[in-house]
């Protein structure tokens, strides 16, 4: 690893570690972030790398969320009667019950959304292009009409998550989520860094830029674009499960199976920083959450029309995203060898 | 290389931007007492988050010009600080988180909906804040020992029960069938749950249970269901674009059954949107401007019609008079705490015991009005005039109710 990128790292990190302490208001702000790099980071496997716009990887974050709660609440307690008419009976977790749980649903909720991945990959990734898209959209909003009608899991109801113990200050809850997060987040990037250090990212690439010569030329396309989902799965159901403890309360459409919300705005991220690049869904994640936060606090009423023009914009001035448009003004920037006087003939071209 | 300066130089950007951003003003600055709510001021409970803010600002206005607020013998005025929640809990468990931890607001008013509310209480209960909501019916918000969470509201187990009972009566004592279509969402199920008490309570027969989507459009398939199975009640939930939905689509169907109930017919203004369509209809309200409550600011039920009528310019539905109401409670209780102690606040709230033009109030333990009944009203038509008349209960009946309905081809 190079010097420079050695400063880089340590300096994201120390800005992580520290973020809570320098920025204690921030905290769920920041965890929301952090959640949200993941979301794009993953999309960025499929949509960039690989050139399958899915709408589906909300289906393994909505999966992960019921399921690390249910695994947290069902450990120790009947799931049905914490449940059982939108939560009437209230059970208390000690603090140990409450890490224990939080720790096993947790596992649960990377691990279960991998294998559904795995399963419904085979038959879902056959399909292509617009195909492929409306396939995974429709994914997301059935998972959440039918997580709706799933008594045991609170139906419309909603399923109330277990309430934070009683540990520490007021600010433990906060710093609790946000480390969980962020660890997370650093296990993504570390993750998705290595697999596009390998050949993976190269026959992600061949399949984004021609599927069938990369099968002509012997690669088992399938087995890559299912061993990809997974990953992505792997990950959103983690923050999926943060996401549930977070918020402390899932609704099937609103929260969990949340299709036009998170579904959405992880694309959006991928592209606002440029798809098919590591750095991109990062800086555009922390653009976005940045962008919608101000809105949210200046145009009250007003922020998804602001929100809309700056999609227009990106659209219009940065189709290819921030990163993009930053590598195509200063590609030796980006480490490519660019030739002076060829450039210069260009410009005198225009 | 460079590229590793780009992202250096947004970051620490990043930061500084953060940092500078926090400001954060008290609970009480100068003489305003801020409170914070998040609204549902787009998605799908704009108009009721609308309906809820209204209420808000109207009470606002009513007490900072007759007064304010007298703690420790300075006089304080209310003013809120909004965010929209746009309808989404996640949203709006966040924006409590902002409103307490950034904006250091240390008393908050309720968002609209059972959901909302739900996502909000477990924060506002953390930092130990004062909440009293108007909008949160849901049963299960009263049964988690949340100890700073205050409704005004009536529970939504009560909403349609009665209707029940009262088709149980007019059946001449003999159980009834009735069919129920319930949206997914916590407030409605909730009013299903109550409505299935009723059931088992008088030995009736459910015939149909159906869930619906939220956002209800279309419940074509129940209502056809309905029109095979001639239920003798047919119990619709689904917030104001369920009621609205139901009664678009009873009227296009031509479906006839002797007893619709439903919830949210002020909200939705039935009766002024569908006029003679939705006649008969049989809603349950937490409040009507007939009923004769008295305060010291709104006068009373009728006064506070034609005063919000004057500056909205549409008659105020139940969920409006309710979120006036909690700032009346919210006045009372710092001038019984003589203090801006959360502590202390909360505690006043707890000894809440006064009358408004809205209604009794009166805590119980989980945090539910114990102390104020739901009303029935009836749609009924004069000509082409329709307007809400409360039939049930008695005591503040203002008409007879017309059971059963008429079929359609008799109207």
């Amino acid at each position: 690893m190079k010097n420079n990128n050695i400063i880089l790292y340590a300096a994201i990190l120390i800005f992580g570690v520290l973020a809570p302490f320098i920025l204690p208001a921030f905290k769920v702000q920041l965890s929301i972030l952090c959640i949200l790099i993941v979301l794009a980071l993953t999309w960025n496997i499929q949509g960039g790398e690989m050139g399958y716009n899915s709408f589906g990887n909300i289906l393994f974050y909505g999966l992960g969320m019921y399921i690390c709660a249910s695994v947290q609440v069902g450990m120790f307690f009947p799931l049905a009667e914490w449940t059982e008419s939108g939560g009437e009976k209230t059970f208390v977790h000690s603090p140990t019950q409450f890490f224990q749980g939080m720790a096993f649903g947790l596992l649960a909720a990377a691990i279960v959304p991998t294998i559904v991945a795995g399963l419904i990959g085979y038959s879902i990734l056959g399909l292509r292009g617009h195909y492929f898209a409306i396939c995974t959209l429709g994914l997301g909003v059935a998972a959440g009409e039918i997580s709706g009608g799933i008594e045991i899991i609170g139906a419309g109801q909603g399923f109330t998550t277990p309430p934070f113990p009683d540990v520490g200050s007021l600010e433990s809850r906060g710093q609790f989520f946000y480390f969980l997060s962020f660890i997370v987040l650093v296990l993504t990037f570390i993750a998705v860094k290595s697999v596009y250090s390998t050949r993976f990212k190269l026959v992600l690439n061949a399949i984004r830029d021609n599927e069938d010569k990369a099968e002509a030329m012997g690669i088992q396309t399938m087995k890559y674009k299912i061993i990809g989902w997974m990953i992505s799965a792997f990950f959103c159901g983690l923050a999926g499960g943060i996401m549930g403890g977070l918020v402390g309360y899932i609704d099937s459409t609103d929260v969990a199976f949340d299709g036009r919300e998170m579904g959405v705005f992880m694309v959006l991220m991928a592209i606002l920083g440029g798809k098919g690049t590591l750095w991109g869904p990062v800086i555009g994640a922390t653009l976005f959450h940045l962008f919608k936060e101000g809105f949210w606090t200046y145009f009250l009423g007003w922020q998804y029309v602001a929100l809309g023009v700056l999609i227009v914009v990106i659209v219009i001035y940065f189709p290819e995203g921030l990163m993009g448009w930053l590598r195509e003004k200063y590609p030796e920037r980006f480490g490519e060898v660019v030739d002076e006087a060829d450039r210069k003939a260009q410009v005198e071209l225009k | 290389m460079k590229l590793n300066k780009i992202i250096l130089s947004f970051i620490s950007a990043l930061a500084i931007l953060l940092s500078s951003s926090a400001t954060s003003f008290a609970k009480v600055v100068g003489d305003k007492i801020v409170l914070g709510s998040a609204i549902s001021l787009t998605g799908k409970y704009s108009s009721n988050g609308v309906h809820t803010q209204n209420g808000y600002n109207m009470a606002v206005d009513r007490i900072n010009s007759m007064g304010g607020v007298k703690v420790g013998g300075k006089t304080y005025k209310f003013e809120i600080i909004y965010y929209d929640d746009e309808s989404n809990p996640k949203r709006a468990a966040q924006l409590a988180e902002r409103l307490i931890s950034q904006d250091g607001v240390e008393y908050m008013l309720g968002p609209y909906s059972s959901g909302l509310t739900k996502a909000i209480a477990p924060v506002t209960e953390k930092y130990g804040v004062p909440m009293v909501e108007a909008n949160g019916a849901s049963r299960s918000l009263f049964t988690k020992g949340y100890k700073y969470l205050f409704a005004v509201l009536a529970p939504a187990n009560l909403y349609l029960d009665v209707a029940i009972d009262l088709a149980v009566e007019k059946n001449g004592g003999k159980p009834v069938s009735v069919a129920m279509a319930f949206e997914q969402d916590a407030f409605s199920q909730d009013v299903r749950l109550g409505v299935l008490e009723a059931i088992e309570r008088t030995g009736s027969k459910k015939v149909i249970d159906d869930k619906l989507p939220k956002e209800l459009n279309d419940m074509a398939a129940t209502l056809a269901k309905v029109k095979a199975v001639k239920p003798d009640v047919l119990v619709v939930s689904g917030h104001t674009k369920g009621a609205l939905t139901a009664i678009r689509q009873i009227a296009e169907m031509k479906v006839d059954v002797p007893m619709l109930a439903m919830t949210h017919c002020d909200a939705a203004k039935l009766s002024k949107q569908h006029g003679k369509n939705s006649q008969y209809a049989l809603c349950a309200s937490q409040w009507h401007k007939t009923l004769t409550y008295k305060d010291d600011f709104f006068k009373d039920g009728m006064t506070y019609d034609a005063d919000f009528k004057k500056l909205f310019d549409y008659a105020p539905p139940y969920q409006a008079a309710e979120s006036s109401a909690a700032l009346l409670v919210f006045k009372d209780a710092f001038e019984r705490a003589n203090s801006f102690d959360k502590v202390k606040v909360r505690d006043a709230l707890a000894a809440t015991d006064m009358q408004t033009f809205y209604g009794n109030i009166k805590f119980a333990a989980g945090g539910q009005n114990v102390d104020k009944p739901m009303v029935l009203f009836q749609v009924m038509c004069d000509g082409d005039k329709c307007e809400n008349k409360v039939v049930a209960p008695t005591k503040w009946a203002s008409a007879e109710l017309i059971h059963p309905i008429p079929s359609w081809s008799k109207r």
